[in-house]
């Protein structure tokens, strides 16, 4: 048994996974309440990761930056998050808003065209080069390892802890506070809600900006993981985010973090251990869902939708 | 009864169609659209006009706008030391990489092949781009100069013979070179080979495993895909014990991001070895475990030199579309000695080419055998010695 | 029970609603009875040129409308030559008819496929495989067409069998994945050190890999070999003006009908006793049958079949296609693939881009302000206040108007004195787009007189934006904003697109 091989694509997997999940959280609150398949979730992720690299510049860059290290990493974190927040907001102001009794096509149509503009727009405006996040320089990268086959880096370590920080947080202002509580009943019915006093526009406004938030600092921890971002990078993590938030079951705080979770070390350990592994990566990642489809349609935590005429 | 008008009207329209697509190809037979632009003697006036298809635009756009910028530079001197004659650049943009795949290199052969003062092409660069591009430019009688097309089949497979020529040497040149160095100098045992899924790297990744395994090393395989960011996944999987990883990519960034995260998963120990696509200074700032294969330009050429001072870079990737423009314009000078020139005495003087060594910018001489490669095709390896490429092979 | 649909599309029939005076009630197009009844009245009473060229239209016979729609088509290989005619007329058509394929899944059946290329993919390697140098076959086209078609609807069967049980949106992501499934596939099913070993046979060199399927041969119909580009574009005209016939009759059918009604509300579709499941099975093998078909054609063309060529890419831009010439309108996909393929193409030179760009603001502007002096005196307005920027500016930022705009002939240089061109654009070009974006969002948002105001402003920005950034990557990045925008812009002000027909919902 390669313990070595194992507690590698281990970590790996936990580590992409924890991305995953924070993407696939701006998906699952978005279709909870608005039942929208936000395509440009993606982007917003990537706009993120680029908002804290120009950030990143700004303070000096990644060799000698004006404040330490961990430092620059959190005021990205902080300028990403809201900016990112702005954006989701935004998008759903102009984009969505306008569409919500439409057809159910017309949201979508309409989210793949932001997705489309957001996604050139990068690639016009910064290029289709690769830009480096360089964590080496900025925060010195350190390699911890338990025993000789068991390795984790700082940076790792980061991820996954800021991941679930970040979960727990959403968890007790979805479930402790008014807000949350009005998300809540706007998901759950949302004439009903609007009856009731709440005003359904600022609750979506405020879970847009929350999952775009979460998103942004996706990308950013992607960024200082694995060193790069570029404008086209969205398109396949807004794709296994949205695959995770469905896994884990659509609607669900909870279930999207597994997804996330269980997306993630599968596509490691499809690498590491089946043939061909990374080049069918993906396949293996769908093939998943698939079986997720056809084995239990409302995911591992959702609850089986009861259609009503 | 209405039913019955309609279809009558519509079977009406139908065969008048077909009647017109009847008659008008009726009397162009296959070779004579071909014959009429091959042999049509265009007047050589004071300015001559070539083709470049490259990706100016794009995910390529940064090694096609490189391969813009060299031509654009032999057009300049070339305009700068003669007085009487020009040369004229045709640019047609074919977004390699993109959306639309080939069907933009499509587009742009078409719209030159039909513009009848074109006399030969510089282009296209991707491989897949030849094989696409060769019906339209063929049909034009247009010979086409490729200085980055280094997929091996592409001249042997007899499709383009006297049409197809390439300024570089071919990938099979490369993984010989490359093979040759990591069994002969380096004496690696244990290696593991990365490719990006695109035609170029698993043509190179293919035959430089063949010629491993043929000498008794053994060679891990895997890919990734050129979208990929995170390698820590397939890193994990190198075994250990590995001594060198093998990267024939085209893009110096992602060769950069893999070595990092080689080095922050603890790895710094094992050899990179890349292909001439990561012949870059991302590349090679990696560290002193770094090599890789080019073709042997020589850095102190003047042209080197002049080309930095303009373009504030030294990349060198787009040079052999300097020759390869070179090429094109010097065929249709001698083609116009008498004053006329047609497309097909163009090909006939690129099959004459001779550079010699001593004059061309690539460090070989430039002859081209029947198949339309270089006769002579040795590529160089490198060595990265404080950050930058020191040629040792 | 959540809505109705207001009447029948896809007749080839021109735009139904007109621009009414905009309130909110008015813009969802949710109301009352008595204005829904009223719709009919006010489609017959329009004034004006679009109302005369509507109501003409209306009362062509079917292959009237079908002659007048293909008869352009018909000439153009006389008079242009062969680039021309590849570029803006042999794409143009193979993508309509691409696009009419999807035009029944998602305008007829309201699918939504976002794995469609795939079988476009699938039929131009099929071809390939049966008829190639690459492979060794030779089949004669009569023989291969034929066989891909079938094929290809039996994959659509097959995917078509996971939407069994799926909501909408599931469907999408399903079917896109299906998508990435086939170019990693395509990608390496060359039989090489990467390839699954197949039972029985080992590996086997299926696609090329990489590399692509190459040398596929041109089609030999019954003897008859085409080779030029004239011959195929009659060919793909014959196979349009077929498939449209054919859609006509099968919109009217019994089965156009049901997927009408499988469209507006799959669950009372249902409950009428229609075979959900069967139609929604039939419209992906109707669809993907026809993207095999134009697959073939593809691959012959280009006598070759490339992994890259069938990707998200192509994918938007036949839904582009579908969107902007109306969700179940088969007339409008023509007229939309010659908007989406033919309008990038001539945007190809910067100096056509740039007539092109200024053309559009300005019939944008005519056409969105009524009284036809607000347009001029906002026009004015923008020209002044240029001429003002510019002014200022030369005397107090030099850098500012030190730029100038290559090969824009006159109107280059009128514009030299018009806008302002930094000499070292980027970080300035970057604010300024986003600047752009805020101020056009903005715009939105006021009414009056305000809106002329902030329009002033506004458009210059779109100009110095349009000069300094978007014209360098006119056929890149530039293209796919802009039609990302027109998606946007199209499901807020006109969902059903140039020509479907707007729907009217009942609350």
């Amino acid at each position: 048994m390669n313990w070595s091989l194992f507690f590698g694509e281990l970590v790996s997997g936990l580590t992409l996974g924890s991305i995953y999940a924070l993407i696939a959280l701006g998906y699952t609150m978005v279709y909870g309440i608005l039942k929208l398949l936000n395509f440009a979730h993606g982007d917003v992720y990537m706009v993120g990761a680029f908002i804290g690299f120009f950030v990143l510049q700004w303070l000096g860059g990644p060799l000698k930056p004006v404040v330490t290290g961990w430092l620059a990493v959190a005021i990205m974190f902080a300028v990403a998050m809201i900016g990112c927040g702005a954006l989701g907001v935004g998008i759903e102001r102009f984009a969505y808003r306008p569409l919500r009794n439409a057809p159910r096509i017309a949201p979508l149509i309409s989210a793949l065209g932001v997705s489309i503009f957001l996604q050139n727009s990068a690639l016009l405006l910064w290029g289709p080069q690769f830009r480096n996040y360089d964590s080496f320089d900025l925060v010195g990268v350190k390699s911890y390892h338990i025993g000789s086959n068991f390795f984790i880096s700082n940076i790792q370590i980061l991820t996954i802890s800021v991941s679930i920080a970040l979960t727990i947080a959403l968890t007790l202002v979805v479930s402790r506070t008014r807000t949350g509580k009005a998300m809540r009943a706007t998901s759950f019915d949302r004439d009903a809600a609007e009856m009731m006093g709440i005003s359904i526009d600022r609750v979506i406004s405020f879970t847009f900006f929350l999952g775009s938030a979460l998103a942004a600092a996706g990308g950013i921890m992607f960024g200082l993981v694995f060193g790069q971002i570029f404008s086209l990078m969205g398109f396949t993590a807004g794709l296994k985010g949205f695959t995770a938030a469905v896994v884990g079951g659509i609607g669900s705080i909870p279930g999207a973090v597994l997804g996330g979770f269980l997306i993630g070390l599968t596509e490691a350990f499809a690498t590491g251990y089946l043939p061909g592994g990374s080049v069918y990566a993906n396949l293996y990642v769908f093939a998943l869902l698939i079986a997720m489809f056809l084995i239990r349609p409302s995911g591992l935590l959702g609850s089986p939708v009861i259609q009503k005429v | 009864m209405k039913k019955v008008v309609v279809a009558a009207g519509l079977a009406a329209a139908v065969a008048v169609l077909a009647t017109a697509a009847w008659g008008s190809t009726r009397g162009a037979s296959k070779v004579a659209s071909a014959t009429n632009a091959d042999t049509a003697l265009v007047k050589c006036g004071k300015t001559r006009t070539i083709g470049l298809l490259a990706p100016a635009t794009g995910p390529a756009a940064s090694i096609g706008i490189n391969q813009v910028h060299w031509a654009n530079f032999f057009k300049n001197t070339y305009n700068r030391t003669h007085k009487t004659k020009k040369i004229k650049i045709i640019l047609e943009d074919t977004m390699l990489g993109s959306a639309n795949g080939t069907a933009e290199a499509v587009k742009g052969a078409q719209a030159l092949g039909s513009n009848a003062s074109v006399l030969g092409v510089v282009g296209p660069a991707g491989s897949n781009e030849v094989k696409a591009t060769t019906g339209a430019l063929k049909g034009a009688g247009l010979g086409f100069v490729s200085g980055s097309a280094t997929n091996a089949s592409i001249a042997t497979d007899g499709t383009r013979t006297g049409y197809f020529f390439r300024t570089v040497p071919t990938d099979d040149d490369q993984s010989k070179s490359v093979a040759k160095y990591m069994v002969g100098t380096l004496k690696v045992k244990r290696v593991y080979i990365i490719d990006d899924q695109e035609a170029y790297s698993t043509g190179l990744a293919d035959s430089v495993q063949t010629l491993l395994t043929a000498q008794g090393v053994t060679v891990g395989r895997d890919g990734v895909s050129q979208q990929q960011s995170d390698f820590t996944a397939i890193i994990n999987k190198i075994p250990r014990n590995t001594q060198l990883v093998y990267l024939p990519w085209q893009l110096p960034p992602k060769g950069q991001a893999f070595g990092q995260q080689m080095k922050s998963l603890g790895r710094a120990g094992t050899k990179l070895m890349g292909s001439d696509g990561l012949f870059d200074p991302a590349f090679s700032g990696l560290g002193n475990n770094v090599y890789d294969s080019f073709f042997p330009v020589n850095p102190q050429d003047a042209r080197v030199a002049a080309f930095k001072k303009i373009h504030h870079g030294t990349e060198l990737f787009g040079a052999p579309s300097y020759v390869a423009a070179q090429v094109v314009s010097g065929a249709i000078d001698r083609a116009c000695k008498n004053g006329t020139a047609s497309r097909a005495e163009v090909r006939a003087q690129i099959k004459k080419t001779n550079i010699p060594v001593t004059v061309s910018l690539l460090g070989l001489p430039v002859k081209f055998a029947k198949t339309g490669n270089l006769v002579q095709h040795p590529f160089g390896i490198y060595h990265s010695v404080k950050g930058v490429f020191v040629r040792v092979a | 029970m959540s809505s109705l649909g207001g009447g029948q599309p896809g007749e080839g029939g021109l735009p139904a609603a007109a621009p009414e005076p905009v309130d909110a009630a008015d813009r969802s197009k949710v109301g009352v009875d008595e204005w829904v009844a009223r719709v009919d009245e006010r489609r017959a009473a329009r004034k004006g040129l679009t109302g005369l060229v509507a109501r003409g239209w209306k009362r062509l016979p079917a292959p009237g409308r079908l002659v007048v729609l293909l008869g352009p088509f018909a000439i153009f290989p006389f008079i242009t030559n062969e680039g021309n005619l590849y570029r803006y007329g042999l794409i143009t058509l193979i993508y309509a008819l691409l696009a009419m394929g999807l035009n029944v899944v998602v305008g007829f059946a309201g699918l939504l496929d976002l794995g469609y290329v795939a079988f476009f993919g699938f039929g131009a390697y099929l071809y390939g495989i049966m008829a190639s140098g690459h492979s060794g076959h030779h089949l004669q086209a009569e023989i291969a067409i034929p066989i891909v078609i079938v094929s290809t609807a039996l994959l659509g069967l097959l995917l078509g069998l996971t939407s069994w049980r799926l909501l909408g949106d599931y469907l999408a992501i399903v079917t896109l994945f299906f998508l990435q499934a086939f170019v990693i596939f395509v990608n390496n099913a060359n039989g090489g050190l990467n390839d699954f070993s197949y039972p029985f046979v080992g590996k086997v060199d299926l696609t090329g890999g990489a590399n692509g399927l190459d040398q596929i041969d041109p089609f030999n119909l019954f003897g008859y070999h085409i080779t030029t580009t004239k011959g195929y574009y009659f060919f793909t005209l014959i196979s349009i003006t077929l498939l449209m016939t054919m859609l006509y009759f099968v919109n009217g059918s019994r089965t156009g009908r049901a997927w009408r009604a499988l469209r507006e509300d799959p669950l009372a579709a249902e409950v009428m006793s229609m075979p959900v499941n069967r139609l929604k099975l039939l419209a992906f093998m109707f669809g993907a049958a026809t993207a095999g078909f134009s697959g073939t054609i593809y691959g012959a063309v280009q006598s070759g079949a490339f992994p890259g060529d069938y990707d998200v890419g192509l994918l938007i831009t036949i839904y582009a296609i579908v969107i902007l010439g109306g969700l179940g309108s088969i007339g409008g996909v023509v007229i939309g693939a010659l908007v989406v393929n033919g309008a990038p193409e001539l945007l190809r030179s910067s100096a056509n881009a740039r007539f092109l760009f200024y053309g559009v603001l300005l019939l944008a502007l005519f056409v969105a302000m009524r009284p036809w002096y607000k347009p001029v005196v906002v026009l004015l307005g923008t020209i002044a206040f240029g001429f003002a920027v510019h002014g200022i500016a030369s005397q107090v930022w030099s850098r500012g108007t030190a730029g100038h705009i290559a090969g824009g002939g006159r109107l280059g240089r009128a514009l030299e004195h018009w806008v302002l061109l930094p000499s070292h654009t980027s970080t300035i070009a970057g604010w300024a787009y986003f600047a752009l974006i805020v101020s056009a969002l903005v715009l939105t948002l006021v009414r009056g007189w305000w809106r002329a105001l902030v329009l002033i402003p506004t458009l210059y920005l779109a100009a110095f934006v349009w000069e300094n950034k978007l014209v360098e990557q006119v056929s890149g990045a530039t293209r796919l904003i802009l039609l990302g925008t027109l998606l946007v812009v199209i499901m807020n002000v006109r969902p059903a697109g140039i020509f479907g027909t707007s729907r009217v919902e009942i609350v």
